[in-house]
């Protein structure tokens, strides 16, 4: 074949759309061949391929960073063969954010030019650590998170290192579990930079790399031309809490103030609280945060014209053209000292994105989607009916957020294809009865458009066991916006045939239930979006016919009178005007957030206090009353 | 009087429909379809090719369909009527799916669950529970029950899904409900989740189920009435239906089960060419079926095209076994078009039938992949045998226009439209082949559809592919496939045991049930016992693991021998699926058992096409190449060509409805059955 060497439209065409099917193809290796639960089932590993300079080219997800590997290794002591690894998240330029994350990096080359990157990493099982899963709740410091890994080489020119291996191996309770993950995750990063190399062959070594350019700029002029334009000038303040940190009660704040100019926006996390004791921590303040940039970016999406456009941007290196970053001084939440803990940090990945999110609806007067908390980890364990040992483990997801174009979508966990485990799976595997598998009534924020549903979800114990939770937002709930309602937290607790129950904290370990007592598990609706009594009566009407707005609310939430029952069920029209006209007048306006009761008590006992300098971020920004067109 | 088997192919524009003699006589017709009552064109269609192939109804002798009716109804949100009972405690089991958000991380943000086969208020709990044994924990409360159901007649429910918690074990309880509406609401359409998939995972069942009664009353009735009318014609005929794994039933058990036939559209060319590979000693194989809006591809391997139970039709799962097939919107008809930032893009969108291509002359303006090669010469201004003569000059037109928005020649335009086109192909075999273990440079890439000659050699160059194959008549190969087709019904049921604990007495027991279905089957429809075939499958795991990897025993196997090679054969399989195993290391574990009840059908003649002209072309036209920029290039009659006969590239052989491109760096030759080999050269 020919090589050219200018790039024209066909040529960007054709290495984009090979790119963007390159990552879909490793994400599928890495599926098919994977060996842990966590990452085969539950999807909880990322990919990408980079260019040369370690610039990040894909664009549906986001992933690790390619710097670590200039860091500790020069520029001549990258060569064909060698596999590059680690998992360290004080040393992996804040690629890495907990010990279970191992991080496989491939160099690509077309004869002995390196042509960029191919990269995996994957939660595994087991990393040693002090309890089974390396996701201690009572963790004081990072080794007691398990093997801490620093950039090293697992290749070298194609030659396996043995003794690395070994240790690594050696230090997993599920070695078997963790030596098949690796082989598959370098299987699958070398199936990536063979698409690199193909397009290197057919079109040249110059016309890849000026499309790779192209790719990136055209990220940075989708953000900059579709989406930037919507957002206000100006300087925004959001902050959000963390209930716990595993050995103290919080709430721990992480806060930002974004400023947004025509070109860019500039995202600044000072006044963030001291780090914890606890493992809540994520090292994010390396190489100008360009992890947590990428990391954040796509929240954007959210501002395109549609959906269905959102689902089409592609979030490369293109995001840090237009989103800088500025961290506090050590010590803080996200700016921890070397050795912290760090191993239940997606509370803080997910609080990044609701803050960052916030801010965007100060500065939208309030377009954005509201909040939503999507992943938790609840399980049992003990003996099941052959006597043996199972872990029954499941993330749940909550209710999706509440936005001018859209319900919260119910049940939604925000890692793509992940799956929660059909009843009649958890029934054959494990001593349990599955009573319910439903969804909470009232537990969407109210709104114009209410968050979605969270899970009500009630299991019958067959023998003695002990429960997991791993859950925050479970006193706190996610926020709505413009008017709309927090979504109702998350909870845990137990009955008994007769009547008697029990309500536990969200963060809980090793506790007995035993047999025939029915464990219910309530995971967080969405925000709400919107003033409720803008709510189309007859939403209101569906869904109270469905449940999933309770007639009480319905009247005194959403100020909608019905009558009959069932299918005779009706809107009274007349009633529904007078009462929101009543409830109009005598309410207070309504707020651009509302964090739910809860919030307003912790507030009240004087538990929510801001450092120098900052004010309630919430306070004077109130609900705008427009409707979306 | 020779035998007389015609095929009829109903997509949601045309109908194709062919004739084909016991001689090798085919003759193929195509006429729009009538969505509105498919049997309309189906009967006009037979009539037709009949008249014109110099023979009367009386003559035809067998009826075989493949339609898109079924997935249309889907993809067109055909829901309402709809209703489902389910358990007690399992009314959101539409609602929580799977709880999965599809693509990127994140779009939990902005993603809209699409709508649920059956909203909320027509789903309706009943009382009644069973255990993971089948043992029944609650009885079935029979009262509320009748009660539910009124309350669903009287919302407009006129065809209800029944999906019970652990019904794949025991049936008892969907049973009895049969029978309690089958008394008081006999007008009501009914599936039953134990019948149509008797497999755990819940909501998979269930929308299973639920695809299948939607579709129920219309299939059966067109079904129906498209039988009547034919045997009404020519008499006493059979009329098969193609499933969607690539067997035929009859059209009355079709009816019964119809959602096996859902994508089944694609099974014809998937089947045809299975039977030209097999002719010529190809056992591994790529299918490329392409049209004039999408391309069908498919992976062969040992002659069976490979089978899934994870299909999805648009958002919505359906888990019978199907042929699988990726599909790309890659086709004739594509349209190239200007993007973001200048940007050229080629796709989804097509021109469709009507108006056409711009070189049609029909009124279309929108350039297509069918322009681009009429412009560079790649197509013949006037098509063989058609009395189109094609309009090069407004296509070129278009393509001068579009080149000066990205700065191009109207030649390199129009060539990077063929390249574009040809590497959206490229993604849909990497689908099949590279997502699955496979390297697609070890196969023959086995092009047809009206298109599928005319990119694949570029399409090939991308993948390493260094052989391709060319039926005769690539354009019938989809309707010609019908009539290749065996019998063929899935069984299945659930049954979880471990290797450690199982009893292979009661797996024995469990597979021979489901066999005395299927010989229950064949014997219905009518296949002599010499001709059946029944095939013993099993889908196993690793313990501990959450898929499950499908292990075919050797025909002819069964009894305790079958067990035995069932645990030992999972090893090997799993190794080729997924590149490990662990033999003697970790427990295996049971899920379903399955069975395939076969039964073979008479083959027609072969499709033959033997030029006994001259091997020299016919002729050479100024044809643009993406290497050489224009060049005199020699054109082949494909009539004329006979075996051994050989076209060294660049070269374009034409023939009617079908034009094979053979690009510089190819060479094609013709074998002893007509097909046209193309062999890359460096």
């Amino acid at each position: 074949m020919t090589s050219t060497t200018t790039l024209g439209p066909i040529e960007l065409e054709v290495i984009t759309g090979t790119i963007r099917s390159a990552e879909l193809e490793i994400e599928a290796a890495v599926e098919r061949t994977a060996r842990s639960p966590m990452i085969r089932d539950q999807h909880d590993y990322r990919v990408a391929l980079f260019d040369a300079r370690g610039r990040k080219l894909t664009g549906r997800s986001y992933s690790a960073l390619v710097e670590p590997v200039f860091e500790y290794f020069d520029d001549g002591d990258i060569h064909p063969g060698d596999v590059f690894f680690w998992n360290d998240p004080y040393n992996s330029c804040g690629g890495i954010g907990h010990v279970p994350d191992l991080c496989t990096t491939v160099p690509i080359f077309k004869d002995d030019r390196l042509i960029g990157f191919s990269q995996v990493f994957g939660h595994h099982d087991d990393v040693g650590g002090m309890v089974p899963g390396s996701l201690p709740v009572q963790a004081h410091d990072m080794w007691a998170e398990g093997l801490v890994i620093p950039p090293i080489k697992l290749y070298e020119k194609g030659m396996v290192n043995e003794a690395a291996f070994s240790i690594i191996e050696r230090n997993s309770r599920l070695s078997e579990h963790l030596r098949g993950d690796l082989d598959s995750e370098i299987g699958a990063a070398v199936l990536g930079s063979r698409r690199i190399i193909a397009m290197a062959d057919r079109y040249g070594v110059d016309a890849l790399e000026a499309a790779y350019d192209a790719i990136i700029e055209n990220c940075a002029r989708t953000i900059r031309e579709e989406l930037l334009p919507k957002i206000e000038d100006g300087v925004y303040t959001f902050e959000d809490y963390i209930e716990s940190d595993g050995f103290n009660i919080g709430p721990y704040a992480m806060r930002l103030t974004m400023t947004k100019t025509p070109e860019k926006l500039i995202l600044d996390f000072a006044g963030t609280d001291p780090e914890t004791e606890g493992p809540i921590n994520w090292a994010i303040d390396y190489t100008e945060g360009r992890f947590v940039r990428k990391w954040m970016g796509p929240v954007l999406r959210s501002l395109a014209a549609t959906p269905e456009r959102a689902a089409e941007i592609d979030m490369n290196e293109g995001c840090l053209d237009v989103i800088e970053a500025r961290f506090p001084d050590k010590g803080t939440l996200i700016t921890p000292t070397f050795g912290r803990p760090t191993g239940q940090r997606f509370y803080l990945l997910l609080r990044s994105l609701g803050i960052f999110a916030g801010a965007l609806s100060k500065a939208t007067k309030g377009k954005m989607p509201a909040d939503h908390e999507t992943i938790r980890i609840w399980g049992v364990h003990g003996d099941d009916r052959a006597g043996e040992f199972y872990l029954f483990r499941e993330v749940l997801g909550g209710g999706g957020p509440g936005r001018p174009w859209s319900d919260g979508s119910d049940v939604v966990h925000i890692v793509p294809n992940s799956r929660n485990l059909p009843a009649e799976f958890s029934e054959t595997r494990y001593p349990v009865l599955v009573e319910k598998l439903g969804l909470a009534t009232d537990s969407g924020g109210a709104g114009y458009r209410r968050g979605g549903m969270g899970y009500d979800k009630q299991i019958r114990v067959l023998s003695d066991c002990s429960l997991i939770s791993n859950a925050d937002r479970s006193v706190l709930q996610p926020y709505g916006v413009n008017g709309g309602m927090a979504g109702v937290h998350y909870s845990v607790s137990t009955h008994s045939d007769d009547g008697e129950s029990k309500s536990l904290p969200g963060m809980l370990d090793q506790y007995t239930v035993e047999k025939d007592l029915v464990i219910n598990i309530r995971t967080t609706g969405g925000g709400g979006w919107g003033d409720p009594l803008d709510r189309e009566p007859e939403s209101v009407r569906y869904d109270v016919l469905c449940d999933n707005v309770s007639s009480e609310a319905a009247r005194e939430v959403y100020g909608v009178v019905l009558t009959g029952r069932a299918h005779t069920l009706a809107v009274d029209e007349t009633a529904t005007e007078k009462l929101r006209e009543t409830m109009r007048s005598e309410r207070e306006p309504l707020p651009m957030f509302d964090r739910g009761p809860s919030f307003a008590v912790l507030k009240d006992e004087g538990r929510i206090n801001w450092p120098d300098g900052w004010a309630d971020p919430d306070e004077g920004f109130m609900a705008t009353g427009e409707l979306p067109a | 009087m020779s035998e007389l088997r015609v095929s009829v192919d109903t997509g949601g524009t045309f109908t194709d429909v062919v004739a084909v003699y016991d001689d090798g006589r085919v003759h193929a017709i195509k006429t729009p379809s009538t969505p509105g009552d498919p049997s309309a064109a189906l009967l006009s269609g037979i009539r037709q090719v009949v008249e014109e192939s110099g023979s009367v109804m009386p003559d035809v002798d067998i009826v075989v369909h493949g339609t898109t009716t079924a997935t249309n109804a889907v993809l067109e949100h055909k829901f309402s009527g709809l209703g489902l009972l389910v358990t007690e405690g399992f009314r959101h089991l539409l609602e929580i799916a799977r709880q999965s958000v599809p693509d990127g991380y994140g779009n939990s943000f902005f993603w809209v669950k699409p709508p649920r086969l059956v909203p909320l208020h027509l789903v309706r709990e009943v009382g009644g529970r069973m255990d993971q044994t089948g043992t029944v924990l609650r009885e079935l409360d029979e009262k509320a029950l009748v009660e539910s159901v009124q309350e669903l007649v009287d919302q407009g429910v006129d065809r209800l899904g029944v999906c019970l918690i652990h019904s794949y074990v025991n049936d008892q309880h969907e049973r009895r409900i049969a029978e309690i509406i089958g008394e008081h609401f006999p007008d009501l359409f009914l599936s039953l989740s134990a019948e149509v998939l008797p497999e755990y995972r819940e909501y998979e069942r269930a929308m299973t189920t639920l695809v299948d009664v939607m579709v129920k009353p219309y299939v059966r009735t067109y079904l129906g009435r498209a039988h009547e009318e034919l045997n009404k014609e020519a008499g006493d005929t059979p009329l098969l239906l193609m499933q969607s794994n690539g067997g035929v039933v009859s059209a009355k058990a079709a009816g019964e089960r119809p959602v096996t036939m859902l994508l089944s559209g694609p099974a014809g060319g998937v089947l045809g060419a299975v039977h030209v590979a097999e002719q010529v000693g190809l056992t591994d194989i790529l299918t490329l079926d392409a049209g004039g809006t999408s391309t069908d591809i498919c992976l062969v391997e040992n002659m069976s095209p490979n089978i899934t139970t994870q299909s999805l039709i648009e958002h919505y799962p359906v888990k019978t076994p199907m042929l699988d097939i990726a599909t790309v919107a890659a086709g004739g008809g594509s349209i190239a078009w200007i993007g973001q930032f200048g940007s050229l893009k080629v796709g989804p969108q097509s021109v469709g039938a009507d108006p056409g291509p711009i070189c049609y002359g029909r009124g279309g303006t929108d350039p297509s992949v069918t322009d681009a090669a009429v412009s560079l010469g790649w197509l013949p201004a006037e098509f063989i045998g058609g009395d189109l003569v094609l309009d090069v000059e407004s296509s070129r037109a278009a393509f001068e226009e579009l080149g000066q928005t990205l700065e191009l020649s109207a030649e390199e335009a129009a060539s990077g439209v063929l390249e574009i086109a040809a590497a959206n192909q490229v993604h849909g075999i990497r689908q099949v082949t590279t997502t699955k273990g496979r390297d697609p440079a070890d196969y023959t890439l086995l092009a047809f559809g009206g298109s599928g000659a005319l990119l694949a050699a570029v399409s090939a160059d991308f993948l390493n592919i260094r052989s391709i194959l060319v039926p005769p008549f690539p354009g019938n190969l989809s309707a010609y496939g019908l009539q290749v087709s065996d019998v063929r019904r899935d069984y299945v049921r659930t049954l979880v045991r471990l290797e450690s604990k199982s009893d292979p007495a009661e797996i024995d027991r469990h597979w021979s049930s489901l066999e005395e279905q299927g010989r229950q089957e064949l014997r219905d429809q009518g296949i002599a016992e010499e001709d059946w075939e029944l095939l013993r499958v099993a889908d196993m795991r690793y313990y501990g693991e959450a898929h499950e990897v499908r292990v075919s025993l050797p025909s002819g196997l069964s009894g305790l021998d079958a067990v035995e090679a069932m645990w030992r054969l999972f090893h090997p399989e799993h190794d080729s699926v997924y590149g490990f195993s662990y033999p003697g290391e970790q427990e295996v574990e049971l899920v379903q058992l399955r069975v395939q009840a076969v039964g073979q059908m008479s083959r027609p003649a072969s499709l033959r096409l033997s030029g006994s002209g001259s091997p020299e072309p016919i002729g050479s036209r100024q044809i643009y190449w993406r290497d050489l920029g224009w060049t005199e290039t020699p054109l082949y009659d494909r009539y004329e060509l006979p075996d051994g006969a050989r076209a060294p590239g660049p070269a374009v052989i034409q023939e009617y409805g079908s034009t094979i491109v053979v690009p510089p760096g190819w060479d094609a030759s013709i074998d002893e059955f007509g097909n046209v080999r193309l062999e890359a050269t460096r």
